[in-house]
C-alpha cells in the first residue's frame, strides 16, 4: 500500500501540464469554442482544457486497493495534493501563455495565434490572466481532490449528471431530432437554445432528471442485473437475444424518421458494426492480427458496383442488388482464400505486416491506370441507383429456401440419431418446424413476388439504414452461433496455442482459412452496402485508415465480444465519425485520428479487454492480477494461522 | 518376445530432414499393443522431431510409419489423431485461459460420437478425482500437477491407441515427476499404449517395459527396461554413472 506523495503530485500535475499545452498548441481549444456546452459559462474549448487538472487532481491520491488491505480514509491530504497537481498544470500553462507572449512561434506551430494567449486567460490580459489561471487550477485541483471526501453514492451520482449534460449538449443533434421527430417540440425548445446549445437552467433540468429517478429507484436496477447474472448461461444468452431482436425489430418497425443526417450517421455506424464484427471473428476469435481487412470491404464494393451498375467500364451484367448479393459472397471467399492461402502460414507481426501490404494492394489494383477498362481507374465506378430496386417477395422466397434446406438437413440427421438411439427427440421436430416454415415463406414468396417493393437510393438515408441494420442483425447472429460452434472452439485452441491445437488434430490451415473467408464475406457486404449508400465508389475511399479504424472499434469494444464491438462501432463512429463520414460531433473533425488514437492507447493501457469485455477475455487478461491478488492473500491467510 | 505379433506402431527405417539438416537416420522402431515404451534420449538426439514425425507435423524423408499394419506415412495430422495417436505436450501446454472443460473438449474436438464424450469424462475425473473438481477453472490457475492431469486427461479424451507422451518429467518438481509417471502407469494399466519419450533415463526405464535410445538421430540401442537399466554402457552414458 503506497500513500501518494507531494512528489506523486508534482509528476501528475507535469503530465497535466503538458497535456493542456499540447491541446492548446493544437488548436482544440481555440476551435472548439464555438460550441457551447452550457451557455453561458461553458465552452467546449474550455472544457477541453479543465477537465484536466480536475480529473489529475482527483488521480493523484488514487488508491490502490489490494485485496486483504484497507485504504487510508479519505481527508484534507487529498485536497492539499489535488490542490498541488492543480497549481503544478497552472503554472506550466502560466509559463507557455508568458512564452506565447514573448515570442512568435507562428511560423512553426499554426495554430498558436495571437488570440490564443488572450483565450488561454479568458480574455484577462497579460498580468492578470495569470493569477486567473493560477486560481482556477488550484481550485479545480483542489475540487478533483476533493471528490475524494464524497461518499460513493452521490459521487457517482455526480458524475453521472455530469456526464449526461455533456452527452446532451454534445450530441444535441441526437436529442434534438429525436424530441422533435417524436412531436416533443416544446421540450426540444426548453432543452436547447436557438444555437443548440444547453442554457444553465436546462442544465439544471437535466440534473434533476438523473438524480430523482436514480434516488426513487434506488437499489432496483441493481436487483435486476443481479438477477441476470445468477441466472444461469443459457438463460443469460436467451435473454441477450431476445434484446438484440427487439432492438432491431424496433429499429425496422418504428416509423420514427430521424431526419437525414442522424440517419446518416446511423448508417455509417451499422456499416462500420459490420465490418467490426467481420474483424472480430478474424482477429477476435481466431486471433489473426489482419491490418488489410479494407481489402474484403474494396472487394465487396467494387463486386457490387460492377454487378448492378450500367455505369461499369468493361463487364455490366447490371444485376438487381439482391441478385448481385450471392456473386459478392462468392468473390469475396474467393478473394478471402487468395490472400489466406499464402499468409496462413505466418503468424503475429508477419502476418500483420503482410496483410497491411495486401490491403494496400488491393487499393492501388483498383486504382491502376492499366486496369481503368475494369476498374475505372482513379474515377471509380457510379452505381446505379436503380438497380437496386428489390421485390421482397424474391427476398422472401430466398430465405425461404434457405429455411427449407437447413429444417430438412436437421431434420433428416436427427432422425437417424433418433433411428440409432430408438427415440425421437425434440430436434428433429425443431428441424421439421424449420422446414415447413420455409417451405411456406417460399410458397408465399413465389405467389406473391411484389408485395413489397423497394427502392434504395443514395440519398434515402431511412432506407439504407434499415437495410444496414439487416445485414447487421445476420452477421451478429452469425457471428453469435459460430461462437460457440465447432469451428468456434476451433479458433479458440487456435489463438492459444496454434501448435497444440494442430496436434489435437485440429487442421489449422482450414480453421485460418475459415475465419480469413468469413470475416472476408461480412466486410463485403460492409462494401456492397456503402457501394449503394455512397453512390459511387473510387479507390481512394479504401485507406489503410479505414482497416484501422475497424481495428480500433474491435480493440476498444472488446475483442471477441459482439456487445462490445455493437458499442464500439456506436461510440466511435457515431460520435466522432468515420474516416471520411461524419459523426454527431462535428468539432471533432480534424482531430479525429488523434482521439482514435489517443483512446486506442488509453484502452490498451487501462482496460485491454475493451469496454464491453467478452467473459474470456477478461480472465486471459487480468489473470495476473488476479493471481496476484489471490497470491497476496494466501500470503495474508497464512501468517495469519502462524501468529 | 513379441516379434511374431503385428506392432501397434512401427517406424521402418525412418528418416527425417530439416532442410539439409539430417534429423532421424535410419530409425526403426516398434510398439506393441499394451507396452509402455520409452524414447531416451539427451539434448538434440531427435526425440522430439521423432514425436512430430509420428504425428504427422514432420514428413519423413524416406521410410514408413506403420499404426495397425496400415502405413500412415503420408496422412494429414488430423487423420492420424482421428485414427488413434494423440499427444501429451511437453511442458503439458494447456490452453490456459481456457477452462478444464473446454481443454477436455478440444482434446475430443475429432471424435464423431458425441454422445459417448460425457462417459469418457467420468473415466477421466475416475482417474484424477481432482480434475473434477477444477472443471469450470481456468487451466491456467491450476498447479503444475493438476496441468498435468488435465494435459493427460486432454490427450485420453482422444480415446487414442497409442499415448505419445513428450518429456513428462520437463519443468517438475521431482515428487510431481514421480506421480507423473504412476499417472502413465494407470493409464497403461486401463489398456492405453504409451510411448514416452524422455531425458530421465532412470525414471522412464523404471515404468517401461522396453526402451530405445536416441544418439544425434540414430537408434544405438534397445533393450528391454530392465537389461537397459543394468546395461553399462547404458549406464555410463545416460545415468551419470562413471565407471
Amino acid at each position: 500500500m503506497t500513500t501518494a506523495t507531494w512528489r506523486d503530485a508534482v509528476r501528475w500535475g507535469a503530465l497535466g501540464g503538458l497535456i493542456v499545452v499540447f491541446i492548446a498548441t493544437i488548436g482544440m481549444a481555440e476551435s472548439f469554442d464555438a460550441r457551447k456546452v452550457i451557455d453561458p459559462f461553458l465552452s467546449l474549448g474550455y472544457l477541453s482544457l479543465l477537465w484536466v487538472p480536475m480529473a489529475l487532481g482527483y488521480r493523484v491520491s488514487h488508491r490502490v486497493v489490494l485485496e486483504g488491505t484497507a485504504p487510508t480514509p479519505p481527508g484534507a491530504r487529498d485536497i492539499a495534493l489535488g490542490a498541488i497537481t492543480g497549481t503544478v498544470v497552472a503554472v506550466i500553462l502560466c509559463g507557455y501563455i508568458l512564452l506565447i507572449d514573448a515570442y512568435n512561434l507562428r511560423e512553426v506551430l499554426v495554430n498558436v495565434t495571437p488570440t490564443l494567449g488572450h483565450y488561454l486567460t479568458k480574455g484577462v490580459g497579460l498580468p492578470g490572466g495569470l493569477a486567473f489561471v493560477l486560481g482556477v487550477g488550484v481550485a479545480l485541483g483542489a475540487a478533483g481532490g476533493a471528490l475524494h471526501l464524497v461518499p460513493g453514492r452521490p459521487r457517482s451520482l455526480g458524475l453521472r449528471v455530469v456526464l449526461w449534460i455533456l452527452v446532451i449538449g454534445l450530441v444535441e443533434l441526437l436529442f434534438g431530432s429525436i424530441l422533435r421527430e417524436m412531436g416533443l417540440k416544446r421540450i426540444d425548445s426548453f432543452l436547447f437554445n436557438l444555437d443548440r446549445t444547453i442554457p444553465w437552467y436546462s442544465a439544471v433540468a437535466i440534473g434533476l432528471a438523473v438524480v430523482v429517478p436514480s434516488v426513487l429507484l434506488r437499489g432496483r436496477a441493481q436487483a435486476v442485473r443481479a438477477r441476470f447474472n445468477t441466472m444461469p448461461a443459457s438463460g443469460r444468452r436467451r435473454v441477450g437475444f431476445a434484446l438484440a431482436a427487439a432492438a432491431v425489430a424496433f429499429g425496422m418497425i418504428v416509423p420514427v424518421n430521424f431526419g437525414p443526417l442522424l440517419n446518416e450517421v446511423l448508417a455509417t455506424v451499422g456499416l462500420f458494426m459490420l465490418m467490426g464484427l467481420g474483424l472480430n471473428i478474424v482477429v477476435g476469435y481466431a486471433g489473426l492480427l489482419d491490418l488489410g481487412y479494407v481489402a474484403f470491404f474494396a472487394v465487396g464494393a467494387y463486386s457490387a458496383a460492377i454487378l448492378t451498375s450500367s455505369a461499369a467500364p468493361m463487364f455490366t451484367p447490371e444485376l438487381a442488388f439482391f441478385a448481385a448479393v450471392p456473386f459478392v459472397i462468392l468473390i469475396a471467399a474467393l478473394a478471402g482464400l487468395v490472400v489466406g492461402t499464402p499468409v496462413i502460414r505466418m503468424r503475429g507481426d508477419y502476418l500483420a505486416i503482410v496483410t497491411l501490404a495486401f490491403g494496400e494492394i488491393a487499393r492501388l489494383v483498383f486504382q491502376a491506370d492499366w486496369l481503368k477498362e475494369a476498374f475505372g481507374g482513379a474515377q471509380g465506378i457510379r452505381v446505379d441507383p436503380a438497380r437496386i430496386r428489390t421485390m421482397f417477395g424474391y427476398v422472401l422466397a430466398g430465405v425461404g429456401l434457405i429455411a427449407l434446406i437447413i429444417g430438412l438437413l436437421r431434420w433428416w440427421a436427427a432422425r437417424s440419431l433418433a433411428r440409432e438411439r430408438g427415440d425421437l427427440d425434440s430436434r428433429s421436430a425443431a428441424g421439421a418446424v424449420v422446414a415447413v416454415l420455409g417451405a411456406a415463406a417460399l410458397a408465399i414468396g413465389l405467389a406473391f413476388p411484389s408485395f413489397a417493393t423497394w427502392t434504395a437510393r443514395g440519398i434515402d438515408t431511412e432506407q439504407i439504414f434499415r437495410f444496414v441494420l439487416v445485414f447487421v442483425a445476420i452477421a451478429a447472429f452469425v457471428s453469435w452461433r459460430l461462437e460457440s460452434s465447432r469451428v468456434g472452439r476451433a479458433w479458440m485452441a487456435l489463438r492459444e496455442d496454434e501448435h497444440v491445437a494442430e496436434a489435437m488434430g485440429i487442421n489449422v490451415v482450414t480453421a485460418k482459412l475459415t475465419a480469413f473467408v468469413t470475416g472476408a464475406v461480412l466486410a463485403a457486404f460492409g462494401g456492397a452496402l456503402f457501394a449503394i449508400k455512397i453512390g459511387t465508389i473510387y479507390p481512394s475511399s479504401f485507406r489503410i485508415v479505414q482497416s484501422i479504424i475497424i481495428l480500433v472499434i474491435v480493440i476498444v469494444g472488446g475483442m471477441g465480444s459482439l456487445r462490445g464491438v455493437a458499442l464500439g462501432a456506436l461510440v466511435l463512429i457515431g460520435v466522432l465519425g468515420g474516416p471520411t463520414q461524419p459523426g454527431l460531433l462535428r468539432e471533432f473533425e480534424g482531430y479525429k485520428l488523434l482521439i482514435y488514437g489517443v483512446l486506442l492507447i488509453a484502452m490498451m493501457l487501462k482496460r485491454p479487454e475493451g469496454l464491453l469485455p467478452a467473459a474470456r477475455r477478461t480472465r486471459e487478461l487480468h489473470q495476473e492480477e488476479f493471481l496476484q491478488d489471490a497470491w497476496i492473500k494466501a500470503k495474508a491467510d497464512e501468517m495469519a494461522e502462524g501468529a | 518376445m513379441m516379434a511374431d505379433r503385428t506392432p501397434l506402431m512401427q517406424f521402418r527405417n525412418v528418416d527425417t530432414h530439416y532442410g539439409p539438416v539430417h534429423v532421424l537416420k535410419d530409425v526403426s522402431l516398434e510398439i506393441y499393443s499394451g507396452e509402455i515404451v520409452c524414447l531416451l534420449g539427451g539434448n538434440a538426439s531427435g526425440k522430439t522431431t521423432t514425436l512430430k514425425t509420428v504425428l504427422g507435423m514432420v514428413i519423413p524423408s524416406g521410410g514408413d510409419i506403420l499404426l495397425d499394419g496400415e502405413v500412415i506415412t503420408t496422412w494429414s495430422t488430423s487423420e492420424r489423431v482421428r485414427r488413434g495417436l494423440s499427444m501429451v505436450p511437453e511442458n503439458r501446454r494447456l490452453f490456459k485461459r481456457m477452462t478444464v472443460k473446454e481443454n477436455l473438449e478440444i482434446g475430443a474436438f475429432l471424435r464423431e460420437d458425441r454422445e459417448e464424450l460425457a462417459a469418457d469424462m467420468e473415466r477421466i475425473f475416475d482417474l484424477f478425482p481432482r480434475v473434477k473438481e477444477r472443471l469450470n477453472q481456468k487451466a491456467g490457475t491450476l498447479s503444475g500437477g493438476e496441468q498435468q492431469m488435465v494435459a493427460v486427461g486432454r490427450a485420453m479424451m482422444a480415446r487414442p491407441k497409442v499415448l505419445l507422451m513428450d518429456e513428462p518429467s520437463m519443468g517438475l518438481a521431482p515428487v510431481l515427476v514421480a506421480q507423473n509417471f504412476e499417472i502413465i502407469q494407470q493409464i497403461n494399466a486401463a489398456g492405453t499404449t504409451v510411448f514416452v519419450v524422455e531425458q530421465n533415463a532412470n525414471m522412464a526405464l523404471s515404468i517401461a517395459d522396453r526402451g530405445y535410445v536416441l544418439q544425434t538421430g540414430s537408434i544405438v540401442l534397445s533393450d528391454t527396461a530392465q537389461n537397459l537399466l543394468v546395461n553399462p554402457e547404458m549406464r555410463a552414458a545416460y545415468l551419470g554413472e562413471v565407471e
